[in-house]
């Protein structure tokens, strides 16, 4: 587990009790990861919830098509990632929106890449004052170990590229921060 | 088509003739377009034809991966016509009036989409580009040629194309009398990343027409494989699984070796840096990038370092060419076939009877020849990537060198 902030607060502990506790099978893996980002909650989860727009925080994606749906729950994206990546397009479903606890769930059933039985939850919360009060992201995921792989192996490689996409939706929202707050000056 | 490359690997010289030929009718065009500037050539003392001619080469080849499809295809339409119009290439050949600039190199540039859906790779051509001045009769000419194989875009390929050979320039002369070639390349990768890390993070304008956004660009990168030739050494610098192999005394003389992330001693670097190799589809850095080394991919740092190893050769009678190739080519064609193929086109173009001036002038064509020979060979033997060759003529530069000895 990769942790931004040293100390686990309680509203982190609540927030992985109740929505990133999904069971293991057997031959999977997963793992959970926390990214603390100085921005608004409601302007960071403006861009988590845009399904049909993954590459306005995420790395590595250079198209996205929706195959079904309209963005909305059981919507199916077609994303065709960069090259360079051991993956060409990934097929993806959309599994929970809630905009009212800021949760959002997907699955990926398809495409050309070793992630089989993935699935993934990402959650926005603020962190109580005594905290530091900022905006916090959790994404977690469950995946099966590659026939010849590792567990290990396995959470380093959707590790790396999930802590890249979180540090890119750090980066994105505060920097529009940034750019709001020069504009007020 | 299958067979006419793979037959110029086993069979003689007369098969590899008759593969010459799929390129002969594009040369006769070429030859044709190029007798208006031969005029205006006369009054220049550098050789500007032969770079806008590659210029535009090199531009049509990055204008769209449908057009390097289609002209993939229209070669390959090509070579059935040429097969059965032999003669075409003895006219070619006899129209061609000969033409010397001394002190150029002779070289070939091809570099083609293949069967990806984007042409990322970069080829920098820049003969001449550096001048060492030792007195008013003896000046050293530099020539720089390079590669770059861009990957998750191609932006950074073409900052290094734009760039890195004026860096290399700086500081050269920088260095003066006290040039050491190994910390200079090192110096001069150093600052080709520092550039493509600037922009990223200033959110300039991408210089390609790539849809992502600028908080992408941290994970955009390129290989850089360049070579530096002056009348006496191949200086050759390596970052990524790009490669430079020389042909010396008809044997391939690797002057680079591959940064994969299994080489023993990448390996190690990248554990005693934190890091971990995965071997997911092949050895990747972390499960994602499949060399250990390149221009920018800020965010495999510092795993994935942007320092060249450096190679410095002494030239010699004996050598005979010098090919760069991104990995689209290295995949499927050994070296050895390498540097077969492109000795036979080299030798293909010299005539029975030796008339010099006329040798000199095919020599450039017989590059073009051998670069498109190779990356044919590549795409037939199923090359999945972008195909980048660039094919140098060291035989006939060290040929002139000794008759001015002579002289």
């Amino acid at each position: 587990m990769l942790c931004k902030q040293d100390l686990e607060t309680p509203t982190i502990k609540a927030m992985l009790n109740t929505y990133h506790a999904s069971k293991l099978s057997s031959n999977q893996c997963g793992s959970s990861l926390v990214q603390t980002i100085d921005a608004p909650l409601p302007l960071v989860w403006s861009l988590i919830r845009r399904f049909e727009y993954p590459q306005g925080y995420k790395l590595f994606v250079k198209k996205c098509n929706l195959l079904d749906g309209d963005g909305g729950i059981g919507s199916v994206r077609e994303v065709m990632i960069t090259s360079g990546l051991p993956a060409g397009v990934s097929v993806e479903r959309l599994d929970k929106l809630d905009d009212d606890k800021h949760v959002l769930k997907f699955s990926i059933i398809g495409g050309d890449h070793r992630l089989v039985n993935y699935s993934s939850t990402i959650t926005l919360h603020e962190e109580e004052e005594e905290y530091g009060g900022k905006t916090v992201a959790i994404e977690s995921y469950a995946v099966d170990v590659p026939a010849g792989s590792s567990g290990d192996d396995t959470c380093s490689f959707a590790n790396t590229i999930i802590a890249c996409n979180l540090r890119s939706l750090a980066k994105i929202t505060e920097e529009k921060v940034c750019k709001v707050n020069q504009i007020k000056l | 088509m299958a067979g006419i490359c793979c037959g110029v690997v086993g069979e003689s010289g007369e098969t590899s003739s008759s593969s010459i030929e799929p390129t002969s009718r594009p040369s006769a065009r070429r030859s044709l377009d190029l007798l208006p500037l031969r005029y205006i050539a006369a009054d220049v003392s550098v050789p500007a034809p032969e770079n806008s001619r590659k210029r535009q080469k090199l531009d049509r080849c990055v204008s769209s991966a449908r057009e390097c499809e289609n002209a993939v295809q229209s070669s390959k339409s090509k070579v059935a016509k040429a097969v059965r119009n032999r003669s075409s290439k003895i006219l070619t050949l006899d129209s061609t009036s000969p033409t010397v600039y001394e002190g150029c190199l002779r070289y070939g540039v091809t570099s083609v989409c293949g069967r990806r859906r984007d042409m990322e790779d970069a080829v920098s051509v820049r003969p001449s580009f550096c001048q060492e001045n030792l007195s008013q009769d003896d000046k050293k000419e530099f020539h720089f040629f390079a590669v770059f194989d861009g990957h998750g875009c191609s932006h950074v390929a073409t900052m290094c194309k734009e760039r890195l050979h004026e860096i290399v320039k700086e500081e050269i002369h920088k260095a003066k009398e006290n040039l050491e070639w190994e910390s200079t390349m090192k110096k001069c990768f150093a600052r080709m990343d520092e550039e493509v890390l600037r922009w990223s993070q200033n959110n300039e304008t991408p210089n390609c027409r790539c849809e992502l956004q600028t908080p992408h660009c941290d994970a955009v990168g390129s290989t850089a494989v360049v070579a530096v030739v002056t009348p006496e050494k191949i200086i050759v610098a390596n970052c990524g699984d790009s490669r430079a192999v020389l042909c010396r005394n008809k044997v391939a003389v690797p002057l680079s070796d591959d940064h994969k992330p299994d080489r023993p001693d990448e390996l190690l670097r990248i554990q005693a840096a934190g890091g971990r190799v995965i071997y997911w589809d092949r050895p990747r850095v972390l499960g994602v990038l499949a060399m250990s080394r390149a221009i920018g991919d800020n965010y495999l740092k510092p795993y994935v370092i942007s320092e060249p190893e450096v190679t410095v050769t002494e030239r010699s009678d004996k050598d005979e060419c010098l090919i760069l190739g991104s990995d689209g080519l290295w995949d499927t064609v050994q070296n050895d076939t390498a540097c077969k193929v492109v000795r036979m086109c080299l030798n293909a173009q010299k005539p029975a009877s030796p008339v010099k001036e006329m040798a000199v002038d095919c020599s450039d064509k017989s590059c073009s020849d051998a670069s498109i020979l190779l990356t044919k060979l590549a795409l037939v033997r199923q090359s999945s990537d972008n195909v980048s060759v660039v094919v140098v003529d060291l035989w006939r530069d060290q040929s002139m060198a000794t008759t001015k000895g002579i002289n």
